[in-house]
């Protein structure tokens, strides 16, 4: 910087001139004078950055703004509008009404199963988590224990697809095993809803656990002891220290979990695989909404695709404070 | 309420196929309401000891007895013992009152009413009603100190453990502290076991302390004893600042011979030396004495090499040639109103009865200093 010598004289004489406030470089001047200096220094590497920021954030944006304008518009609008223009004229909330009605049954059923889904896998990784860092298991078992909790993190889902149906129907046949469920009254497609959850918790605990793992390892080790030393036997221990304490974690898990196991299609396709059944979870149904063989019901796509994102978002929003804290540890 | 008893403790850690030997056949018992300081380096092995006391650590080998009654098979949830730790180890989400309530909650049947009456009555004691109600991040680390003691006191444990409680206070807290701790000791009357790597904790806390190296017991006395009569030359260095001198001297017909100077010694003192002849000569620096003429072959003409005055006394370091090197610096402590500056002549005499001497090899102390009558029933065991 070679200007720094003009620099201080403009902060001076903004300064003098009464309106200014104080400032190091990159802070605001106010004031004509200040304005006209601000100006002056104006340099092309500072334009380019903000334009290019700009450019960004047109970039990220105009997917959302496309699809939440989309959303509102007829039929009609959709085709004779650009896909970013604002619908104007062609305004409707029919789309939104229409996707709502299809697919509430879908997210009462994704959260049938999406909930218990992420709160036994995140309780079941957080037990994990204990037993491998706070127990005094010899360390070679532990590696291996750890090991096998990784390498489930690594297996790609398309790899358990058919395993998956195999397991479900023939080793667990649990549509028969849940006979007297049926014979209640309840529909007995709801089994995939059973099978999902425990795919998921399963499929969820290694990275449950191995997320878990970290923080508590960097748990007071001593504060531990002092419990056992007072009197606590483990598991005494894991439910007044360990398991008060790891809410920031719970709700980093939470979220990943929740997100995961709401988003699934792969899954959703193989246990429950029509969207026609009773047991359909929202992902399915919204993969099959607004296309017909007319064509392809953009507003109504994008209205349904928003409608089926909002828990996620209203999840985010719930453990926010708590992800932050968790995710900083 | 409970005697403690150490018998051929032996604690080996292995990393990989290499045996680490911390703790090495320790034996201390411990009398019922007794105050023992372990003092020692750090990796000594004095913390690990602590821990096995405490059922953190397995033992590998000896016996752990409190009351006659062997505990190492004890789960440590279930051993009676209080510990307090160097980190304070509280429990962040809990009110200083839940911290205390826990222990009484985890170890007791006792009803609700009662531990709250026992929580609030060790406040008291402690001085620290006004903190119930507060989460230990609110409070200050001599704050977080007191409700780490009240947490193990609370509890009436048959014994105390406590990891160098005072390190991470700052000077004037621990000192205060140090004599707070005693007081409550000496009241609760609790058997106590006190790590720590400072020396005048050790000095000034302990009924007796125990001082390790290399996870082996050098020492097992009270503080004036270890002090005054040290068993061997690393207790001898390890307590007192500044440490004790010593000399590699050889003794040759009733002379001890130093690589700067000759030490005679009486026949008494030689009949303790026996045939041993690679020696160490030890004298503490209080016992040097400045000042005065030459009069015997115990006195020395030295030059003052550096001056650091403290205050209440200067700790001077005196060379017996010109040069300062490892073997020809004495250290000594005078009077802090002596004027004694660098460069100065002066005649150091070291007296016979304040002497020391080790054996080269084995470290062993052969002969320690003369302590007058009216000492030896200070010192002496109680």
């Amino acid at each position: 910087m070679t200007d720094t010598d003009g620099e201080t004289s403009v902060a001076t004489d903004a300064d003098s001139g009464g309106t200014a406030s104080a400032r190091t470089d990159g802070g605001t001047v106010t004031g004509r004078t200040g304005l006209r200096a601000r100006l002056a220094r104006v340099d092309a590497g500072r334009v380019g950055l903000y334009v290019t920021l700009l450019a960004l954030v047109a970039f990220y944006m105009t997917p959302i703004e496309t699809g939440l304008v989309t959303s509102f518009k007829t039929t009609q609008a959709v085709t004779e509008t650009a896909p970013f223009a604002l619908p104007g004229e062609g305004f409707t909330l029919e789309k939104w009404q229409t996707a709502f009605d299809v697919l509430i049954r879908g997210v009462g059923n994704s959260v049938l199963y999406a909930v218990p889904a992420t709160i036994i896998s995140a309780l079941f990784g957080s037990l994990a988590a204990y037993g491998l860092t706070t127990t005094n298991l010899s360390g070679r078992y532990k590696v291996a224990v750890i090991a096998m909790f990784v390498a489930g993190i690594f297996i790609p889902y398309q790899a358990v697809l058919i395993p998956l149906t195999q397991f479900w129907s023939n080793v667990v046949p649990l549509d028969q095993l849940l006979g007297f469920v049926w014979a209640l009254g309840i529909n007995d497609d709801y089994v995939g809803i059973v099978e999902l959850i425990v795919t998921h918790v399963a499929y969820g605990i290694p990275i449950c656990t191995i997320l878990f793992r970290s923080y508590y390892k960097n748990m007071s080790e001593e504060m531990i002891e002092s419990a056992r030393l007072d009197g606590a036997s483990l598991r005494r221990v894991y439910r007044r220290i360990v398991l008060p304490l790891s809410t920031p974690m719970f709700a980093v898990v939470l979220i990943y979990q929740f997100t995961q196991i709401w988003n699934d299609l792969l899954f959703t396709l193989v246990l429950v695989a029509t969207e026609s059944s009773a047991a359909a979870p929202v992902v399915l149904i919204l993969a099959g909404l607004g296309t017909s063989q007319e064509g392809t019901d953009f507003a109504l796509r994008m209205a349904g695709a928003f409608l089926a994102a909002l828990p996620t978002l209203a999840v985010y929003i719930a453990f926010g404070d708590e992800f932050a804290e968790g995710v900083a540890t | 309420m409970a005697d403690l008893e150490l018998d051929s403790l032996t604690k080996i850690f292995h990393d990989g196929d290499d045996e680490i030997v911390a703790v090495d056949d320790v034996s201390v018992s411990i009398d019922d309401g007794e105050f023992v300081v372990v003092v020692g380096p750090s990796g000594c092995g004095k913390s690990t000891t602590l821990r096995m006391v405490a059922g953190l650590e397995s033992v590998t080998s000896g016996t752990i007895r409190l009351d006659g009654e062997s505990i190492e098979d004890v789960k440590s949830q279930n051993r009676d013992i209080a510990m307090v730790f160097q980190s304070y180890a509280l429990y962040p989400h809990m009110t200083v009152r839940g911290n205390m309530a826990f222990g009484l909650e985890e170890s007791t049947d006792l009803p609700d009413d009662e531990i709250q009456r026992r929580v609030e009555e060790t406040a008291e004691l402690l001085d620290i009603p006004e903190l119930l109600d507060r989460k230990p991040t609110e409070l200050s680390g001599g704050q977080q100190q007191r409700v780490a003691l009240g947490r193990a006191i609370v509890r009436d444990p048959a014994v105390f453990l406590m990891d160098e409680p005072l390190s991470n206070l700052d000077a004037k807290l621990r000192a205060q502290m140090r004599t707070e701790l005693q007081r409550l000791q000496e009241d609760l009357g609790v058997t106590t076991v006190y790590v720590t790597h400072d020396q005048t904790e050790a000095m000034t806390m302990g009924d007796r302390i125990a001082i390790l190296d290399g996870g082996r017991l050098q020492q097992v006395a009270t503080p004036l004893k270890c002090y005054h009569e040290p068993a061997n030359r690393f207790v001898a260095g390890f307590l007192g600042e500044p440490a004790m001198n010593f000399f590699d001297v050889e003794h040759r017909d009733g002379t001890l011979v130093a690589a700067a100077f000759e030490y005679p010694i009486s026949d008494d003192v030689a009949a303790d030396l026996g045939s041993t002849r690679e020696l160490v000569l030890g004298i503490r620096p209080e016992a040097v004495e400045i000042g005065g003429s030459v009069t015997d072959e115990h006195h020395f003409g030295m030059t003052v090499d550096v001056v650091e005055p403290m205050g209440d006394e200067n700790t001077v370091y005196l060379t017996f040639g010109d040069e300062a090197t490892e073997t020809n610096t004495l250290v000594a402590t005078t009077g802090g109103m002596r004027q004694i500056s660098a460069g100065q002549s002066v005649v150091a005499h070291i007296p016979e009865d304040a002497i020391h001497v080790f054996d080269r090899t084995s470290g062993r102390a052969l002969h320690n200093r003369r302590v007058k009558s009216e000492d030896v029933a200070e010192i002496g065991p109680e």
